[in-house]
């Protein structure tokens, strides 16, 4: 039978109402919620390691300013995420500093090492592009009212990241020569990997307790076919080629979905196709950045906490 | 509209790179002043290491030369005065105020 508060929260639910507090919640919505804001706290804190190795490269005194802004608001992002699973009872510290590489929850393209500049304004455009269809989806969405009216500057600021990621591609883009075959070379290997982002494809994925639970709208080949619509006109725009193309509605793939992928080499081959099963496979076992990057910013957590034991 | 009234609403319409508000309502533009076919654009930042200042300068110079009349904009970047919230038009505070930021 169920009990008054699964009766409360499938009501509030089905009326559209936010909720508000966890006795509003059923114990599965906790669960979800909870792995649906580490998932967005990992993906923001990780992009800030992520971004710090190319924003190092960067061509001048204002650019590396730049990077250094958008490295602090995915953090500050980051921080609302793990903040409001502060609330929800969870430890801020632990998640961050005592969790395993491995057990971070976010995208495998993070993993993949940012080491220039280009780079750097692809992620911008390409990697931010793919939060702000996520976040602004949960923002438009989300049934917990905490979340969404946190999410309202987010939004903004990752438009900031856009605008870096898009005015540098097209920069380098109009520069021509070897930067812009070099630009085409980094998009080559990072338009596959973030179409990969937005995970399983809906007729693999038959059921979504997300979406059920309105902690977000769209399904992931929505959301990818959203991304296409924005990054694929962009790059034809400035005279970059992507694989793919627009037919009637639908933007569609120039190339096997999904293929395999050689990190080390960062590069795709397009005559080998693989299972979605193989794809899981590289995802859980991570990619060559992911221990060195949560190494980094968990060693001094730790030596300072030895330091306070003595 | 006299052409330096132009001047003035072309830069009004020129967005904030951070902040949903545009660059006249936010007392970033401290002068401008017209010689012919060039114009000289003195402008400041809300802080020094204005991570969108490169921005705001390429959108001042593409929005000015899209004026029929103007083939050169010099920006020149001043710091004193320096920008402080009195700064801010009554619009520029309702639009800040809007979003959430306390001015």
């Amino acid at each position: 039978m169920a009990t008054a508060n699964q009766v409360r929260f499938d009501n509030l639910l089905k009326k559209g109402d936010l909720i508000e507090s966890t006795s509003e919640m059923t114990p599965e919505y906790l669960k979800e919620l909870k792995h649906t804001l580490i998932v967005s706290g990992d993906t923001e804190l990780i992009s800030a390691p992520a971004y710090y190795m190319a924003t190092k490269r960067a061509p001048s005194v204002n650019a590396f300013m730049t990077g250094i802004a958008i490295i602090q608001d995915e953090l500050a992002h980051a921080h609302i995420a793990y903040h409001i699973l502060e609330e929800l009872g969870d430890d801020e510290e632990t998640l961050i500093f005592e969790r395993d590489p491995k057990s971070f929850r976010y995208p495998y393209a993070f993993d993949v090492p940012l080491e220039s500049w280009p780079e750097l304004a692809i992620a911008n455009a390409f990697y931010d592009q793919a939060g702000f269809c996520l976040l602004g989806d949960i923002h438009e969405q989300c049934s917990y009212g905490p979340w969404k009216r946190g999410l309202v500057k987010v939004m903004a600021e990752e438009n900031f990241h856009l605008r870096n990621g898009r005015t540098w591609m097209k920069r380098i883009a109009a520069a021509g020569g070897e930067a812009k075959d070099e630009l085409q070379r980094n998009v080559d290997w990072m338009f596959p990997l973030t179409v990969e982002w937005f995970g399983l494809p809906d007729d693999r994925k038959m059921h979504s307790t997300q979406l059920e639970y309105r902690l977000k709208g769209k399904t992931n080949d929505q959301l990818r076919q959203w991304w296409l619509s924005t990054v694929v006109p962009y790059c034809e725009s400035i005279g970059v080629k992507v694989p793919a193309h627009q037919e009637g509605e639908n933007w569609v793939l120039d190339y096997p979905f999904p293929c395999t992928f050689d990190a080390a080499e960062k590069r795709w081959d397009f005559k080998d196709p693989c299972s979605w099963d193989d794809v899981l496979v590289r995802w859980r076992e991570r990619g060559p950045r992911n221990v060195q990057m949560v190494a980094d910013f968990q060693e001094s957590y730790r030596k300072l906490r030895a330091a306070r034991q003595q | 509209m006299n052409p330096d009234d132009r001047i003035w609403a072309a830069l009004a319409e020129i967005q904030d790179p951070e902040m949903p508000i545009n660059l006249v309502d936010l007392g970033l533009i401290y002068g401008v002043r017209r010689d012919g076919g060039r114009v000289d654009v003195d402008l400041t930042f809300t802080a020094m290491g204005c991570p969108a200042a490169d921005f705001v300068i390429e959108d001042v110079r593409e929005r000015l030369l899209a004026e029929p009349d103007i083939d050169e904009v010099r920006v020149r970047v001043v710091w004193d005065p320096p920008w402080t919230a009195a700064r801010l038009t009554e619009a520029g505070r309702d639009a800040l105020e809007s979003w959430g930021l306390a001015v």
